[in-house]
């Protein structure tokens, strides 16, 4: 071990029964560099980020680190009912006899805030604080152990462009007091901007090496997938007719709420929902899902849109909701009972009071081949399928027959590029047949990708309109951000 | 629950239902011989054995019914002692051939059970309560209100204990094995498991049950009414149980009583659990706790092991195998 390098990972391999997630790896992270581990979903890239920082023992190999090395997860791990302080000290709280002193813990968090750039308040109680500073907060917390190398998995997930300049700035400034800084992320423009060393892994073996100004996010993206990425759907010329609108709608309570949000979604027109999460976009969602009460009007077709969500689903919208495993899928239920579900009470399914099991096992079939769903059979659960794969029966099922509203809400979220490739066709095609559909993504590029029309959401208000002929990638992100 | 996992278990159960025997200075091996032979030595201890099976039968099925709906009905010995206590009311009161008063008395203790499971699931529906805590009480309700009905304002003339008048002879269940106690009510039992083994795989109503109970978010978003589903499942729950004491008055006390039930609410979830909350292996479920109650006063008069040994290992499964269940969603990761 060099004085330059602070971990060094050889010979990794890590398996979970006969799953091999991590196949024979050497990694090296260098301090005072930002060094950037990308791969696909399944590629391995979370389970060495947790081999490297000592949560998982390897089941091959070593690890040899020079000092401790600080793991900042993806989705945080945070007291949400405590303050920032308590937060940060929790495990290591100084003492004055038997009693926390806060005092200390409050100056030693207060210390390191201004060390690192980290604009925080020690005394902010952390449910209270938007994502992009209980992140800091996550941040500050393994700072404190004063890492040799700090992981952070998937960091800008749920930032905004500004939030995340804003962090790839403070990891610079770690870097350059030499901590080693490894960032896991698909986000390859971040890539390119803002590290120095690329590693992508595929299927658990790392399959390219590269300092990051030797290569492109084109040679990167090849080397998560594999080959060649399938191209999108094209996109046809449709004569727009007017389908679903929402007038002056409220919904839901406090931050997450939405304000006074009135739009139009044309039939043969996508229009994307552009926006960090937690602006509105969950009450907007579940609001024309029929889930959650709301005031203000939908209407469909011109009639209004109300009742529970049986209503809605008779009617003709057709939800992809955010978390599949949660709201979309009974996960130990096979493909063939998850397809019925959302369409038991109705022909063809429902036969008098049974539900008749081979149009059923028929729309499973037609689904797994439509969608290209990778599974053994239509028996298999859902649970044991990919994320992707998941995705696709859900996708499927909502376009099964062709919709008169498609509301999708984060349909590609954590499946790999060609899973996702293939949803985002598909919400092309439903488009192209002349659904209408309504894109809610907190990933702007997939928005500006699919979107003939993009509106803003910001604190649950619409912040801003653009035509896809008029799209400016600048605008929008200072949009998002709360430019006025 | 897995079949090794399951396995441990129940190894783990026998070792300390040893252990308990030998601690109360009796022959372990003895002790289990002696189980066995008083639940399965002959017609007699078998009938017997049968007869504890198919009492524990139906709240076994309420149990798992509820559960299936993702709700965790505690409450089937109340919805059991109500049941019984309609059904007693009943039979004691409205005098008919038996092709009549006899579904007269089984649908008077369905509906009271089912009134008693309808409580806790307005609760739930309604305001959202836990139907755990719900149901807990209202077993003590139940127990104490019966007890007072009986004792007190209804209390027959010419009855010396704590309950209702006999039933009339016709209104008693059928026997199917002259000279023991085994009645129709097993056929009974055994024809619910079916058909609720139906209902939960083949029907829409089962279909958004299992929905509920396994994904109620997904479920919800899938068109199906999470309150509604709550209020019914808890009803018909009742009903089942409540089904069951009526059984047990018709075909085993012949007027209600308050000493009804030993407990079979509570073995009850136990048994849905063993048995994974599906109706027919249940009923093999329902048979081995079958054992257990009626072996268990052989095995204190020929091995001197009090039968209490029984209770406790009932009480240990259900303490083991309620904390898997609340704990089972997680751990599952890799």
């Amino acid at each position: 071990m060099t004085t330059e390098d602070a971990v060094i990972l050889r010979g990794i391999v890590k398996r979970f029964g006969s799953l091999v997630a991590v196949d024979g790896v050497d990694l090296t992270l260098a301090k005072g560099e930002i060094h950037a581990l990308c791969g696909e979903n399944g590629a391995g890239k979370s389970t060495l980020a947790n081999i490297a920082s000592g949560v998982l023992a390897p089941t091959e190999g070593t690890v040899v680190a020079h000092g401790t090395v600080g793991l900042v997860h993806q989705h945080f791990e945070l007291v949400d009912r405590l303050r920032v302080w308590e937060n940060v000290v929790l495990g290591r709280e100084p003492r004055r006899g038997l009693r926390l002193d806060a005092d200390a813990a409050r100056d030693r968090v207060r210390a390191l805030a201004t060390t690192y750039a980290l604009d925080v308040d020690p005394d902010a109680v952390v449910e209270t604080l938007p994502v992009g500073i209980a992140q800091r907060v996550e941040i500050l917390r393994e700072l404190a152990r004063e890492p040799a190398a700090l992981v952070l998995d998937e960091p800008t997930a749920v930032l905004a462009p500004k939030e995340i300049d804003a962090l790839f700035a403070t990891l610079r400034t770690l870097a350059a007091r030499g901590t080693a800084v490894m960032v896991i992320t698909h986000k390859l423009q971040e890539v390119i901007s803002h590290t120095d060393r690329v590693t992508v892994m595929r299927a658990g073996k790392v399959v390219m090496r590269a300092a990051t100004r030797d290569t492109s996010i084109d040679a990167i993206a090849r080397a998560m997938v594999g080959g060649e990425l399938p191209a999108l759907a094209a996109r046809a010329e449709v004569a727009l007719r007017p389908s679903f609108t929402a007038r002056g709608l409220h919904a839901g309570e406090g931050a997450h709420a939405l304000h006074d949000a009135s739009f139009e979604v044309a039939h043969g027109e996508i229009v994307g929902i552009a926006g960090v999460e937690g602006n509105g976009q969950s009450a907007l969602t579940d609001a024309i899902a029929g889930v959650l009460a709301y005031s203000g009007e939908l209407t469909l077709e011109g009639a209004p849109l109300r009742g529970n969500p049986a209503a809605r689903i008779a009617a003709g919208v057709r939800v992809i909701p955010q978390d599949r495993q949660r709201e979309a899928l009974v996960l130990p239920w096979s493909i063939a009972e998850n397809v019925a579900l959302g369409d038991q009470g109705r022909a063809p399914l429902r036969h008098g009071l049974t539900i008749d099991r081979s149009a059923r096992d028929a729309l499973a079939t037609s689904i797994v081949k439509r969608f290209d769903v990778r599974a053994a059979s239509i028996r298999a659960s859902v649970g044991s399928l990919s994320g992707g794969n998941q995705q696709k029966v859900v996708v499927g099922r909502a376009l099964a027959h062709l919709p008169a509203l498609l509301v999708a809400y984060q349909p590609t979220r954590g499946i790999d590029v060609g899973a996702a490739t293939l949803v985002q066709s598909q919400l092309i095609e439903a488009r192209n047949a002349g659904a209408a559909v309504l894109l809610i993504s907190f990933e702007l590029d997939e928005v500006l990708a699919l979107a003939d029309r993009v509106l803003v959401l910001y604190r649950g208000a619409i912040a801003g309109e653009f035509s896809r002929a008029g799209f400016d990638r600048a605008r929008i992100g200072a949009l998002m951000a709360g430019a006025a | 629950m897995s079949g090794r996992s399951g396995a441990i278990f129940a190894a783990v159960l026998l070792a300390i239902a040893a252990g308990a025997m030998a601690i109360a200075g009796a022959n372990p091996i003895a002790g289990f011989g002696a189980l066995l032979h008083g639940a399965l030595g002959g017609e007699r201890q078998l009938s017997e054995t049968l007869v504890q099976t198919t009492a524990l039968l139906f709240p076994s099925l309420a149990v798992a019914f509820a559960f299936r709906a993702g709700l965790f009905n505690i409450g089937a010995e109340g919805q059991l002692i109500v049941g019984g206590l309609f059904a007693g009311l009943a039979g004691a009161s409205f005098v008919a051939p038996g092709i009549v008063a006899i579904p007269v008395i089984l649908a008077a203790g369905a509906l009271g059970g089912g009134l008693w499971g309808a409580v806790a699931g307005t609760l739930r529906a309604r305001f959202g309560g836990s139907e755990v805590i719900a149901t807990l009480m209202l077993n003590i309700i139940a127990a104490l209100v019966a007890n007072y009905l009986v004792v007190g304002p209804l209390h027959a003339a010419g009855v010396a204990g704590p309950e209702t008048a006999p039933l009339p002879v016709s209104s008693w269940l059928p026997v199917l094995l002259p000279g023991t106690r085994l009645t129709i009510a097993l056929l009974l039992a055994l024809a619910l498991a079916a058909g609720l083994s139906f209902v939960f795989a083949r029907t829409v109503f089962g279909y958004e049950l299992r929905a509920a109970g396994d994904a109620p978010a997904a479920a919800e978003r899938a068109g199906i009414d999470l309150r509604r589903t709550a209020l019914v499942a808890m009803t018909l729950s009742g009903a089942i149980a409540g089904l069951g004491g009526a059984t047990l008055v018709a075909g085993v006390l012949h007027r209600f009583n308050v000493a009804l039930s030993p407990g079979y609410g509570f073995i009850a979830i136990a048994v849905a659990l063993v048995g994974g909350l599906d109706p027919l292996r249940i009923v093999l479920a329902a048979f081995a706790f079958g054992i257990l109650q009626s072996g268990s006063l052989t095995m204190q008069a020929l091995a001197h092991v009090p039968k209490d040994v029984v209770a406790f290992i009932e009480g240990l499964a259900i303490v083991g195998l309620s904390a898997r269940r609340f704990a089972g969603s997680r751990g599952d990761g890799h």
